[in-house]
């Protein structure tokens, strides 16, 4: 049996423990950190993933979160529109059930009015009627004779036409 | 190598030549380094095997952990851009340990080749002259051996000579003197057990070598092949170092 010396440099062994571990560094840079550096890269832009994803989400709420917003004001405007709206047609209404009242009113009174205004005439001219036949009766008596009706009945009539008229209110 | 002890002497043998291939020697050390080759590739293999972005498994894990780990170093010892040099110190680390280790089982340590550290210290030194040539370019990297000072020139080539033979010594010595001291050791203890006429069966040599074998192997495997890396890392990261460390 050969033994080298305990203290050697022997070629054969330099080489053949340099392709050793070349080959050995080969599998260990491909197998061990190859795979597991990719697993870990793999897993790092998972993960990048997922923050982008929830970053987007975020995002997407916010956006909502506005939209929503926009639309409860605009909803708030419309009500309000929609409120001022009613209030001024309620208001129309009135003012157009109130005006066609005064008017039916004031039509009453013209009619009232008219009424009041036939009646005293009518009165007036049957009052006429009732002195002219007084003052006749009265002038008969005392004059104490025949007078011509025909004749004096003109007389007559014009003073009770102004009777009747201002000089009467006058008193 | 021979110790006299007494009468008798002991002989420490270098590693045992198994056969001869195209005038080059494969020794017991060549042959063990297939064996530790082995280990550690059926280990990579096994632990990356069938990987799993989200439910990794325990050996899943571990590998993770020895990657991140490894990286970690790396990038702190020398800097994020030199993190390709992180396979390598990860094949220097797993080599070295695992070749020390290997005496445990009573086989006759891979580092404890004095062949081995060397090319490993000549793989350094060489990363380390590519690294500084990378970062200086050629000329810068000639003139380099004259900074700060001409007279210092010889001193500098022989410093970054100096580099792979203390490195390829320190992790051989340690390891080769745990061989001479174990087989020194059995030989003590099989004679103490035939001084006590127990010829035929040795009982000191079970149970004893053990407790120095922790030191030896164990602690000593350990803490070379962490040095004989940190060392290479330090090195190779100085020769190309961060812009900011530079500029800084």
């Amino acid at each position: 049996m050969e033994f080298l010396s305990f203290l050697s440099i022997d070629y054969g062994t330099i080489i053949l423990v340099l392709i050793n571990t070349l080959i050995l560094f080969l599998v260990i840079k491909h197998f061990l950190f190859g795979r597991v550096n990719a697993i870990i890269e793999s897993r790092q832009a998972d993960v990048s993933k997922t923050y982008e994803e929830a970053d987007k989400s975020m995002t997407h709420a916010k956006e909502l979160e506005a939209n929503y917003n926009e639309l409860l004001a605009s909803a708030k405007d419309e009500s309000a529109e929609i409120v001022k709206k009613a209030t001024k047609k309620a208001q129309d209404r009135s003012d157009e059930i109130i005006s066609s009242a005064k008017a039916e009113a004031s039509g009453i009174i013209t009619r009232a009015n008219e009424d009041i205004e036939r009646e005293k005439q009518r009165a007036m001219s049957e009052m006429k009627n009732e002195i002219s036949g007084i003052a006749m009766m009265m002038a008969e008596k005392i004059i104490k004779k025949e007078i011509n009706q025909k004749d004096h009945e003109a007389l007559i009539n014009d003073f009770i036409e102004n009777v009747g008229d201002e000089v009467w209110q006058q008193k | 190598m021979g110790f006299r002890l007494g009468a008798e002497e002991v002989v420490v043998n270098g590693p045992k030549v198994a056969f001869k291939i195209f005038g080059l020697n494969v020794t017991e050390t060549v042959i063990l380094s297939w064996v530790v080759m082995a280990v550690i590739i059926g280990l990579v293999l096994f632990m990356t095997h069938n990987m799993s972005k989200d439910h990794p498994s325990k050996k899943q894990i571990v590998a993770e952990w020895i990657v991140e780990t490894v990286n970690g170093m790396v990038r702190d010892a020398m800097g994020a851009k030199n993190l390709v040099y992180a396979p390598y110190m990860a094949t220097i680390f797993s080599f070295s340990i695992f070749g020390s280790l290997i005496s445990v089982l009573g086989l006759r340590p891979v580092t404890g080749d004095f062949s081995v550290t060397l090319t490993w210290a000549l793989m350094t030194f060489f990363m380390i002259q590519y690294a500084k040539i990378k970062n200086d370019g050629v000329l810068g990297y000639i003139v380099g051996f004259s900074k700060p000072i001409a007279l210092l020139t010889p001193i500098n080539i022989i410093s970054e000579l100096a580099t792979p033979v203390s490195m390829s010594i320190r992790h051989f010595g340690n390891v080769a003197s745990g061989i001479v001291i174990t087989q020194l050791l059995y030989f003590a203890l099989t004679s103490l057990s035939r001084g006590l006429g127990m010829e035929a069966f040795p009982v000191f040599t079970i149970g004893v070598p053990a407790v120095l074998s922790v030191y030896f192997d164990l602690f000593t495997g350990f803490m070379q092949a962490f040095i004989f890396t940190m060392l290479t890392m330090a090195n190779v990261g100085a020769a190309y170092p961060e812009e900011e460390q530079t500029a800084g």
